[in-house]
């Protein structure tokens, strides 16, 4: 993962967003920003608030609080210009399922206001960038699932936008087109897009996402990199190595090696507690073998943002 | 224009959609079609008629038919009268007249000579027989006076036959003048195809639209519209271009209905400015309405229920399957709560009375006020929607 380039003005600022229905509070403070290049994870279940922050973002519901600019741009239900900024891919497939691939993207590419001999350019570049270009006569109602989701994020692409709202863009896809999806995406944020990116997979959250806010009853419970993330609510690293040779004497000379909280031996090897096992990994293994011992295997048990989820919300994301 | 591209989004839907191409081209022509054969042109019978050796007088009796008003009768000669029967039964002719062998010698030499009229079975053809007896007895009664004649001053009943001839026109005649009391229910000028194209027009335009709200709940339904207002487009410019894709459809529809009508049967629909000013005010009607059912119905389904149950409980109120004419006044009164009535009258007084624009343009008004009111309603409604 590609990091953003730091210092950058943020191309997405959004303060303390506000959204009630009737008397139930959908999004409550939600604020955050997206600086040029980054990937920003909204990880939450389904209910979570996640859907109507990003419908603020986009100006497509009207909030009752809070603001959000776009490259500069405040951004309202009432200021379409503004919207110019933001390529939105909806969770549903809002596409006319009785057009053409290349006729969804026209009409699309006419709301946005490009012009016909942009619009034709354009058009067949996302078409290849999402893989489509071979079928864009056909209509979509033919297409599988994951060919949908592609044509879907295709349409947000088409004006070039400086921030890209992704929402649960994966839902429903095979594993295959799931894959294409994500390589798209990454391939955006190393072009330098703004990419918010919703979703209820913590895999996807993890692999995308420079940072991720965790999402929960309409609240931001936390923020930051997954290792932020991790950190923030005390959980480190194992380290698990099968190894042969005098394993009491070595756990006694690895506990003493910077980022080592623990180590014990037990009967295959070695068990270590660390602060950042990838970056120690090379140092442990050095340490290991200095201590005599024969390492045979090593595996890194990273805690993940489920692990976090739940510590932050007493329940499981896909709750 | 944004919003134009939007209706062309929805016609080019249309266009892909065979069930709503069915309904929106090629039901109205199928009916177009039907009706003007069943009534586009006036009635003319064919009779069927035997006559071995008929004379001047059998001929004279046949030739009869060619002179009827306003539209002579087709006659069709039979060398036998079994041919002549069997063709009135297969329906191949309207009704048979079979003369007696020798029928001009037999009527000359002063005998009782009997013709026999034939119609099909199950057919009662009153009209036709009337018509029938009418032209014999027009001869009889030449015969009879030719042979009062003969009787009184000598002479054969073929002589004072042609001086029957000679003299008839000069005669004083009776003749009976039909006249209408009041206004006519049906003017002439609207008899045949033109009542059924005007009905056909309004019946179909609003069906067409109100059906079409289904485009629209799928628009909805799919998130189109929420995706819509993610564009650099206010929510007014995507309102507007789902009304016009509306309106395009019920345009469409009826100018297929005015113009199969007036090419292929002739139907006079009257000042051409007129005309298109209902049909404009018609068809924003349909699309306000067919916006408001979009705006208020769930699903496709609930919405083609209402579309079919409005569309055609509007059109039996508003006279589109019962003329309004025969309405009693309670009725009329009732049926002008509906667009269609305050349609068909203006094409009404376009078709018959020779109205213009400015005849029309308090029914183009009271249209365009139901067009305000549905579209306005659709709007507020819409607007709520897309907001989520």
């Amino acid at each position: 993962m590609t990091m953003p380039a730091s210092g950058a003005s943020p191309v997405l600022e959004a303060r303390d967003l506000q959204k009630r229905f009737g008397d139930r509070v959908a999004v409550d403070g939600v604020g955050f920003t997206i600086a040029p290049g980054e990937t920003y994870g909204l990880l939450g279940p389904n209910g979570a608030g996640k859907t109507t922050t990003i419908s603020m973002i986009c100006g497509i519901l009207a909030r009752d609080g809070g603001t959000v600019s776009v490259a500069g741009q405040p951004v309202d239900v009432g200021t379409p210009a503004a919207k110019a900024t933001i390529g939105y891919v909806p969770q549903d497939l809002a596409i006319y399922p009785d057009l053409t691939a290349r006729e969804n993207l026209s009409f699309f590419a006419r709301l946005y206001g490009l012009k016909r001999t942009d619009a034709k350019a354009r058009i067949d570049d996302v078409l290849e960038v999402v893989g489509l270009a071979d079928r864009a006569g056909d209509r979509t109602d033919q297409y599988s699932g994951g060919m949908k989701r592609r044509l879907n994020i295709a349409i947000g692409l088409l004006h070039r936008p400086q921030l890209l709202v992704l929402d649960e863009p994966t839902v429903g896809v095979d594993p295959q087109s799931r894959n294409a999806i994500l390589e798209s995406v990454e391939a955006l944020g190393r072009e330098g897009m703004a990419i918010l990116y919703t979703t209820h997979y913590m895999e996807e959250a993890e692999r995308l996402c420079h940072r991720v806010g965790i999402i929960d009853t309409g609240k931001i419970r936390a923020e930051g990199t997954r290792r932020e993330l991790v950190a923030m609510v005390g959980q480190r690293d194992k380290v698990k190595l099968s190894a042969t040779g005098d394993l009491g004497a070595a756990a006694q000379t690895l506990a003493r090696e910077p980022g080592v909280a623990d180590a014990t031996a037990n009967e295959n090897g070695l068990e270590l507690i660390v602060d950042d096992a990838r970056g120690l990994l090379p140092r442990l293994l050095q340490a290991a073998a200095d201590a005599g011992l024969t390492v045979s295997t090593v595996e890194v048990v990273e805690p993940d943002l489920e692990a976090v989820f739940l510590h932050l919300t007493g329940r499981a994301l896909r709750d | 224009m944004k919003a134009l591209a939007i209706a062309g989004a929805n016609l080019t839907r249309m266009g892909r959609d065979r069930l709503g191409l069915f309904f929106v081209v090629l039901l109205p022509i199928i009916l177009v079609l039907y009706l003007g054969l069943q009534y586009g042109s006036s009635f003319s019978p064919k009779i069927g008629v035997h006559a071995e050796v008929p004379g001047v007088l059998g001929d004279q009796l046949i030739a009869g038919f060619g002179e009827i008003e306003p539209e002579a009768w087709g006659v069709v000669r039979f060398a036998d009268e079994a041919a002549l029967r069997d063709a009135v039964e297969r329906g191949a002719v309207d009704a048979g007249l079979a003369l007696p062998d020798r029928y001009d010698e037999r009527v000359r030499a002063g005998e009782t000579v009997e013709v026999e009229f034939l119609s099909p079975a199950g057919k009662v053809g009153i009209g036709i027989q009337e018509t029938v007896r009418g032209i014999v007895a027009e001869q009889a009664a030449r015969v009879r006076a030719a042979r009062f004649a003969a009787a009184e001053t000598g002479g054969s009943v073929g002589d004072q036959l042609a001086a029957v001839a000679e003299i008839e026109p000069t005669l004083p005649d009776l003749s009976v003048s039909t006249e209408t009391a009041g206004s006519e229910i049906f003017p002439r000028e609207l008899l045949g195809f033109a009542l059924g194209a005007q009905s056909q027009l309004i019946l179909f335009v609003f069906i067409t639209s109100l059906t079409g709200a289904t485009q629209l709940i799928l628009t909805r339904t799919l998130g189109v519209s929420r995706r819509m207002l993610s564009t650099p487009t206010s929510s007014a410019t995507i309102l507007l271009g789902e009304a016009l894709g509306r309106f395009g459809v019920a345009m469409i529809q009826a100018l297929i209905i005015v113009i199969a009508s007036a090419l292929a049967f002739g139907v006079a629909w009257g000042d051409p400015l007129g005309t298109a000013a209902v049909v404009i005010a018609f068809s924003l009607v349909g699309a306000g309405a067919a916006m408001l059912i979009g705006a208020v119905a769930s699903n496709p389904e609930q919405a083609g229920a209402i579309g079919l149950v409005g569309g055609l409980g509007f059109a039996a109120v508003g006279g589109c399957m019962v003329p309004p004419e025969v309405f009693p006044p309670i009725m009329q009164t009732i049926s002008h709560f509906t667009p269609h009535a305050w349609a068909i009258d203006a094409l009404r007084a376009l078709a018959v009375h020779d109205a213009n624009l400015f005849g029309v343009l308090p029914q183009v008004g009271v249209l365009a006020a139901f067009a305000a009111v549905l579209l306005g309603l659709a709007t507020w409604r819409l607007r709520a929607a897309l907001a989520g």
